[in-house]
């Protein structure tokens, strides 16, 4: 660069300080354009609105499970917004599709960070693009609630990771248990090839063996595939008493009903993963099996939900409030899926966490999710937002119980509570049948 | 009932839903020169607007008449508003990715009306028919005779109609067949429409057959009626259905004996081994 010289060939300091004048407005422009861009590292302006992200499969084969996590957002922020939002912002939600393939997550969660300001939290984040996602969410230093229940999640430490779902090792292990609590001796294994349910078979053979039951067959569903006949087929002529499963999609239901019609129109009893305790899973294989025959012949686990009580109620109000605004399937199975249940309990605990430190900023404000989560002596219950807002704002500390139940936090950030049994009515509802002691489980690790 | 035989079986089912989609992809494009790769998606709407008749209380077995229509209609639409005009202007490889990019339109579009929740036909359970081995339900023995007669229809259509004869020399050379006076447009405008049918039939018996779908179901099995075509020799209704038997019996029977995770790759393989074979496919022929 040539500088600019007086007419005595002398640089003109007048110049010069012109010049570094524009340069710093340059940078100060530049900063400012990227702090637009990502705001995840300040605290939002005020009186601005705040975006809430699902980054989750809304296409592909798990397309069910974005709209699912989406309508847990919709009622969570109604009921965050209605009680006057989060230090005064109002809060949306923004659906960011993952086609629960990594290639299409990585792209879309970086598209997410470059355009969206006042982002302080991400949801969703399944087992098909956590391993993708939460290192790149975790570099952006935003907090994100994960429903991956993936296991090395339970060991690799990410800041700002957080799980309120159990971890696919403690789901094998209660699905083992609830077969050995029915008394069922030969086991089939049924599970989708996709990561998020491979993910449970070893550790599904590892607990069969310590409780004592045979594996007679053991199929990987291809869950691109259309049909799966031969490997129904496979699985009748093994004779298992119980198929454990978890394939999404279309593949369960279409899998199902064939391994109704080769089983001479007889169902074979099922125990399916929490992911099966989803409305739009419950929708298609209601549809291909007949819902009697689902509701007599499949039992699941899941980590143990409210389904009455102070906690319960404000969720009930939350997610009647957007009943229109929620997808197909049967309402009420939104209010017992782990997708709806825990993912508003994690939009609670962190909106209580932003007011307790004043802050949207993902830094300041996560310490404060495992104090409200885990709770400290003397702290006051509060089952909503609402309730936990009124709360701080009288100089009181809190403890949220959600219709999750009581959280628990570890140094990984994971709270798996206990489990209970699911079962389908008839219509639809989801019935608890039966609980699972920890002690249980441990038997079986 | 061995495993061998009970796969057979299936294999013979597969294949039946697959040579009906197979034998219309590939009159498609030997008469229209246009690789339709959106014919996936066409199926899927197809079978979609059969499920909302069924859902209605409608019979399946009209809902798969439906399924045709909405095949013609939506193949007809295609080629006179995006395929002719590309044809017209860009070059053959443009257009297939005009059609590509169909696919992603009419999927996701469709997707976006249905959601992501998957459904099923409302059938009724009927009896089984044991034989041997094999066992099959009533629907999918209707299914094997739909197959038959679509592709004795395509037979009797290609040999002995005018119609046939036009299509065929139209496939073969569209230049001299328009200099020998036939009406080349009108065969391609008929062809779509023929074609249309086929898919849209095809969609509603992959449905049927699926016993659960979605928006997105027919990814994969486009890809083995690509296989299929190509195996068959492209171009080639028989080769088509050559290729279809091989391919359903192939994924179906390997499916019995290695893990069935495997059993779509088989169908690579087996087209893999006879392009290095016979280049042009079982009945294809150098050009």
């Amino acid at each position: 660069m040539k500088l600019v010289t007086t007419s005595r060939g002398q640089v003109s300091q007048r110049h010069v300080l012109r010049r570094a004048c524009a340069v710093l407005a340059c940078v100060a422009a530049v900063a400012g354009l990227a702090a637009c861009g990502s705001s995840s590292s300040s605290s939002a302006a005020p009186g601005s609105t705040l975006t809430f992200a699902d980054l989750a499969p809304f296409t592909g084969v798990d397309a069910a499970l974005g709209p699912i996590y989406l309508a847990s957002c919709k009622a969570t922020t109604h009921a965050i917004n209605a009680a006057g939002g989060v230090l005064g912002h109002q809060i949306n939600c923004k659906s960011v599709d993952t086609r629960g393939d990594p290639a299409d997550a990585v792209p879309a969660a970086r598209q997410l960070f470059a355009t969206t300001s006042n982002l302080p939290l991400i949801i969703g984040v399944t087992s098909d693009e956590a391993a993708s996602v939460v290192p790149l969410i975790n570099a952006n230093k935003t907090v994100v609630f994960g429903m991956t229940g993936q296991s090395e999640f339970d060991s690799v430490h990410f800041e700002y990771f957080y799980r309120l779902v159990a971890p696919d090792l403690a789901e094998s292990y209660a699905m083992v248990a609830i077969a050995q609590k029915k008394g069922y001796k030969k086991v089939a294994l049924a599970f989708g090839n996709d990561i998020g349910s491979q993910t449970f078979v070893a550790p599904a053979i590892s607990a069969l063996g310590k409780a004592g039951l045979q594996m007679v067959a053991n199929e990987t569903l291809d869950l691109h595939a259309s049909t799966y006949r031969t490997e129904a087929f496979k699985v009748v002529a093994a004779h298992p008493e119980v198929i454990l499963t978890e394939a999404l999609g279309p593949t369960a239901a279409s899998f199902l009903s064939e391994i109704k019609q080769l089983n001479g129109g007889k169902m074979i009893p099922v125990i399916g993963t929490s992911a099966t305790v989803e409305p739009a899973w419950y929708a298609s294989v209601k549809a291909a099996v007949g819902a009697s025959t689902l509701a007599a012949n499949y039992l699941a686990d899941n980590t143990a939900v409210e389904t009455s009580g102070p906690a319960y109620e404000p969720f009930l109000q939350a997610m009647t409030a957007v009943k229109g605004e929620i997808g197909g399937g049967n309402f009420s199975t939104y209010l017992t899926a782990p997708g709806a249940v825990h993912l508003y309990d994690g939009m609670n605990l962190a909106a209580l966490a932003m007011t307790k430190a004043n802050s949207t900023n993902p830094s300041t404000y996560r310490p404060f999710i495992e104090t409200i989560g885990n709770g400290t002596p003397g702290a006051q219950v509060v089952h909503s937002f609402a309730e936990g807002t009124a709360a701080l704002k009288a100089g009181k500390a809190i403890r949220y119980v959600g219709p999750g139940g009581p959280t628990n936090f570890d140094s990984f950030h994971d709270s798996t509570g206990i489990f209970q049994i699911d079962q389908f009515t008839p219509s639809g509802e989801v019935k608890v049948v039966g609980s699972l002691t920890p002690a249980q489980l441990r038997a079986l690790g | 009932m061995s495993l061998l035989e009970a796969s057979f079986g299936f294999g013979l089912v597969t294949a039946a839903v697959l040579s009906i989609a197979a034998v219309g992809f590939t009159m498609q494009f030997a008469v229209t020169d246009v690789l339709n790769l959106a014919y996936g998606a066409v199926m899927i709407v197809a079978a979609y607007a059969a499920y909302a008749l069924n859902h209605a209380g409608v019979t399946i077995w009209v809902g798969v008449l439906a399924a045709a229509l909405v095949g013609i209609v939506l193949s007809v639409a295609l080629n006179r508003f995006i395929y002719t005009p590309f044809q017209r202007r860009a070059t053959p490889i443009a257009v297939v990715i005009v059609a590509l990019g169909m696919l992603l339109i009419l999927e996701f579009g469709l997707q976006a009306i249905v959601g992501g929740t998957n459904v099923s036909y409302s059938l009724s359970e009927g009896s089984s028919l044991k034989l041997g081995g094999l066992q099959l339900t009533m629907q999918q023995i209707a299914i094997i005779g739909i197959a038959i007669a679509t592709m004795v229809g395509v037979h009797v259509l290609l040999r002995y109609t005018r119609l046939g004869k036009a299509m065929r020399a139209t496939a073969a050379n569209g230049s001299l067949a328009r200099n020998c006076g036939i009406r080349t447009g009108r065969v391609v405008t008929t062809t779509w429409v023929l074609t249309g049918a086929l898919c849209g039939i095809a969609g509603a018996v992959f449905a049927m057959d699926s016993g659960s779908f979605g928006a997105t179901s027919t990814d994969l099995f486009l890809v083995l009626i690509l296989a299929a075509v190509f195996l068959g020799g492209p171009g080639q209704p028989y080769g088509a259905m050559i290729g279809a038997l091989l391919i359903g019996l192939g994924t179906e029977v390997s499916a019995a004996y290695i893990t069935p995770s495997y059993k779509d790759v088989v169908a690579f393989v087996l087209l893999l081994v006879m392009l290095a074979l016979r280049p042009t496919g079982i009945l294809g022929v150098r050009t």
